[in-house]
């Protein structure tokens, strides 16, 4: 039996509040477990208000802050005992993060094509400049891009969509197995959002690649998920297969979310179901 | 899903009132012109904008990133500074009928105005509350500069304002960074309305909120605009919070309206294929149709695409789009579209 | 990188200034090396010439023509000023970019001696460096103990400024794409942190040039190589301004003000046009 991809058991993760003498502590995340299987592919997503430990938590995973109590194991091996350059490059090649702000992603001052180049060659393989491009441009296609539209382009000269693709495109080509998008659609705009929520459906079913989708949005999670989690004030408060859970959650603290959620109101119940977009 | 019903209220009472006009915004343009070392750049913010805000309503400005909707309330609010110019056209309130528009206002008149007929939620509420005084404070200062009178009398008005507004009276004492987001948010708006002004701008009110609080808050402003027979313009990229709020919403691009018309309306028939492609790609829980993204990118306001500023991604786009700007056009009873494809708005299909 | 110059030199008029005045003093500096006479000798003219189309910034009480004595002094000075800043920038950007990304203790080690480096005050210990090593101060070893004492200032400067950048998220990126620690102070830090930079050249260079034309007055220094300062010293020596003498001092003066403005004028200009916020306005970047 192999391990699972990534397993997660009692983490928590406690902040000291500053000041030395100052004994408040803040408790971000409480007893959070789950796991991945390593052979099939998944999305699941973490549900939560600002606030709710979801962000703290994916830090954890990336393997960018340590947890207090618990294990993260990474393939079965430890990651807080991953120090060495060896096993870091190890992680990267199996890990890749997706960041809330396209605009921040990359330094508004650099070329986009030079980090698709870098991760290309430091993790997908390219010996040269040429192989480099290839796989650039083969990775942005796979997001609906090509390196024409990117090469030679600073951040400021694309939409935010693009730019998250760009992003998207970057952490293909490190060939990983798990991505960790932290509200990677919240500040796309809404007429773009789909076809990149639409994106990680595709990478999960054509290329096996497994991901974390951490959210607020409830609609697209129900679009997209295998599984989901919900958290509040940094404990799961519920969990299971998406579908089941958003459609007849059984926690007050999920109904009370679903409720929260502000839905157009179609006058005539199937045809607005049904309608295909023009 | 629970909702509150947002439109069934005494309907002919508020026809009656909002027959009457609260802002008229007519062709307006509002370019930002930058010089950097001979460089000229000329972004067409907004491209010429029409429309009304009735008294005792609440119009939703939809739009994304690029549509212009943040620079149209910064032209009509007068909150404008260089680069920002405003081009042509004007923006006219009813309390202020001489001017074209408020940035022709005097200094003293602008005073008079603010918080007092004009009055602004934004986005960022700490903007509103100084971070090192209490609250208490922020409404004391209101107190002495717009309104005058003992301050007794003005406590008073303050907690039965907080009455209405079902805030707890000991939030005054507070600092701002012990309130949550949402509860600033909420003083925010109390602030803004203490006066009872009679337009108010919300600008992205609730973007930085989670979805619980946004409901609550949400729920607090529309109930303050029922009481206070205000005007609303509510600017936000939300459809979702759009549904719930408006009476009446407009859906920007490019900078210039493409579609016009009351809430239920829009969403149930949408004409213009923006607003239909957008409607129709929001992802809904219990629902499993597919849905789809709109191909390609919002326009570069510095080098608008010429003609309609859709057609590069419009499945409909013709000759005379690429061409020809459409005009904002009535296809039925308070429902105005700017598309050449759309029947009975100019187009053959 | 020339059409940024050439863009500062048409529009930006307090880089125009600059430009000339700096320009005119380096011009001075290369005149140098067409000097008919050695900047070592003595008694080579008629003394006390006031200015004269032959001499044309008059002669020293020592025999010497002002004017191309004054090239050699402020070509020296101007090498001294170029060497400390050179120096002490490459040490306060190694510093501060290390300590402000790494953190931890190798932050608190490193502030803790920048600390006391700007502590120490700077004059006394100069002078008793000079007195300890007497004849061997030339101004070589002057600017690499200026080097090492002007870099504190700077580097906490520089130190704040990376741990912004440390929190942001395109570090993370360069991180996850691969960068070694080295490739992302160079390649994603530096360029918000060259505007830091710039600025305290400048003031770096008025600095370390004024405490040695001070030191040089007060003859602390090797006197024998022409330098402002030294031509100062001399003049002061020979009570030049009493005598009538008034050329001797008021030439290296007037040039080393020169300087002084110039540089700062050519600090104020690029630093509005280095700042990463101002390019990006000026790609079309930020925020309609």
């Amino acid at each position: 039996m192999t391990a699972p991809l990534i397993e997660l058991s009692h983490v928590s993760k406690t902040f000291g509040a500053a000041g030395g003498f100052s004994r408040r502590r803040v408790r971000a995340v409480s007893d959070v477990g789950f796991a991945l299987p390593a052979d099939v592919a998944e999305i699941l997503t973490i549900v939560g208000r600002s606030g709710s430990g979801k962000t703290t938590l994916a830090r954890m995973i990336l393997g960018m802050e340590s947890p207090t109590a618990g294990e993260i194991r990474l393939l079965g091996k430890d990651v807080a005992q991953m120090h060495g350059a060896r096993d870091r490059k190890a992680f990267i090649a199996t890990v890749q993060p997706i960041f809330q702000n396209p605009f921040e992603a990359f330094n508004p001052l650099r070329r986009l094509d030079e980090y698709l180049f870098l991760t290309a060659r430091r993790f997908g393989g390219a010996a040269d400049r040429r192989q480099a491009q290839a796989g650039a441009d083969a990775a942005l296609r796979q997001v609906g891009l090509s390196l024409a539209e990117v090469a030679g382009r600073y951040p400021h000269e694309l939409s935010g969509g693009q730019l998250q693709r760009t992003a998207i495109a970057r952490a293909l080509l490190a060939r990983p197995k798990l991505l960790v998008a932290d509200e990677p659609v919240s500040m796309v705009d809404a007429s773009l959002r789909m076809s990149i929520v639409n994106l990680f459906m595709t990478l999960r079913d054509e290329l096996a690649i497994s991901i974390i989708y951490i959210t607020h949005d409830l609609a697209t999670a129900y679009h997209i998920s295998n599984r989901i989690i919900i958290l509040r004030e940094g404990r799961v408060v519920e969990s299971g297969d998406a579908r089941t859970v958003l459609v007849r959650p059984q926690h007050p603290y999920s109904r009370q979310l679903k409720e929260a959620v502000l839905v157009p109101r179609f006058p005539g119940p199937s045809s607005s179901e049904s309608e295909s977009p023009a | 899903m629970e909702s509150r019903a947002p439109l069934d209220c005494d309907r002919a009472a508020r026809t009656r009132q909002q027959a009457e006009v609260a802002l008229c915004v007519e062709d307006l343009k509002a370019y930002y012109r930058t010089r950097h070392f001979g460089v000229e750049r000329e972004v067409k913010a907004v491209d010429g904008v029409s429309f009304e805000v009735r008294c005792n309503e609440i119009y939703g400005l939809a739009g994304e990133s690029s549509s212009g909707k943040s620079t149209l309330i910064k032209a009509v609010a007068a909150a404008m500074r260089p680069p920002l110019e405003i081009v042509g056209g004007r923006a006219t309130f009813r309390f202020l009928p001489g001017a074209r528009s408020l940035n022709q206002a005097t200094a003293s008149q602008l005073a008079a105005i603010r918080w007092r007929k004009l009055s602004y939620i934004m986005q960022g509420s700490m903007s509103v509350l100084n971070p090192v005084r209490r609250v208490r404070c922020s409404f004391a200062d209101f107190a002495s500069r717009h309104l005058g009178g003992n301050k007794a009398a003005f406590q008073v008005r303050v907690r039965q304002h907080l009455e209405l507004l079902k805030l707890d009276a000991d939030v005054l004492d507070a600092y701002p960074h012990e309130l949550s987001g949402g509860m600033r948010q909420r003083v925010t708006i109390a602030l803004a309305t203490i006066c009872r002004p009679d337009f108010v701008i919300a600008d992205e009110p609730t973007t930085a909120l989670d979805v619980i609080v946004q409901k609550d808050v949400l729920d607090m402003v529309r109930d303050i605009q029922g009481e206070m027979g205000s005007s609303l313009l509510l600017v936000t990229h939300d459809l979702g919070v759009h549904a719930y709020m408006a009476h009446r919403l407009a859906v920007m691009y490019g900078g210039r309206l493409v579609e016009e018309a009351r809430t239920p309306e829009l969403f149930s028939s949408p004409q213009h294929p923006y607003t239909k492609h957008l409607i129709a790609s929001l992802p809904r829980i219990g629902v499993d149709a597919p849905r789809i993204g709109l191909a390609g990118s919002p326009p570069n306001l510095a080098a608008p695409p010429s003609g309609c500023r859709f057609h590069p991604r419009c499945p409909l786009a013709g000759d005379r789009c690429r061409r020809e700007m459409p005009t904002m056009i009535a296809v039925a009873a308070d429902h105005r579209v700017a598309c050449f494809a759309v029947a009975g708005a100019g187009g053959t299909a | 990188m020339l059409t940024t110059l050439g863009d500062l030199l048409r529009y930006n008029i307090e880089f125009r200034i600059g430009a000339i005045l700096v320009g005119l003093v380096a011009v001075m500096a290369g005149l140098s090396l067409a000097s008919p006479y050695s900047p070592m000798d003595t008694f080579l003219v008629a003394p006390d010439l006031p200015p004269t189309l032959t001499h044309p910034f008059g002669t020293t009480s020592r025999g010497q023509d002002v004017f191309w004595h004054l090239t050699f002094a402020i070509r020296n000075t101007l090498a001294f000023g170029i060497v400390v800043a050179l120096l002490s920038r490459l040490l306060s950007l190694a510093i501060g970019l290390l300590s402000g990304y790494k953190g931890g203790w190798v932050d608190r080690l490193l502030m803790s001696i920048n600390d006391t480096f700007i502590v120490i005050p700077l004059f006394p210990i100069l002078v008793l460096f000079y007195f300890m090593l007497r004849d061997r101060m030339s101004w070589w070893v002057l600017a690499v103990i200026m080097a090492l004492l002007g870099w504190a200032y700077d580097a906490r400067l520089i130190r704040s400024v990376a741990l912004s950048l440390k929190h942001r998220e395109f570090t993370h990126t360069g991180i996850f794409s691969g960068m070694s620690t080295r490739e992302i102070l160079v390649r994603e830090h530096l360029p918000y942190v060259m505007p830091i930079v710039f600025a305290t050249t400048m003031n770096n260079m008025n600095w370390s040039i004024g405490l040695e034309v001070t030191l040089s007055v007060l003859g602390f220094t090797d006197i024998s190589a022409p330098t402002i300062g030294g031509m100062i010293y001399w003049a002061n020596q020979h009570t030049a301004l009493v005598a009538g003498v008034w050329w001797w001092i008021a030439f290296p003066v007037i040039l080393i003000v020169m300087l002084f403005v110039g540089l700062f004028l050519l600090a104020v200009s690029m630093n509005e046009h280095i700042d990463p916020r101002s390019r990006l306005r000026r790609m079309g970047a930020g925020g309609a």
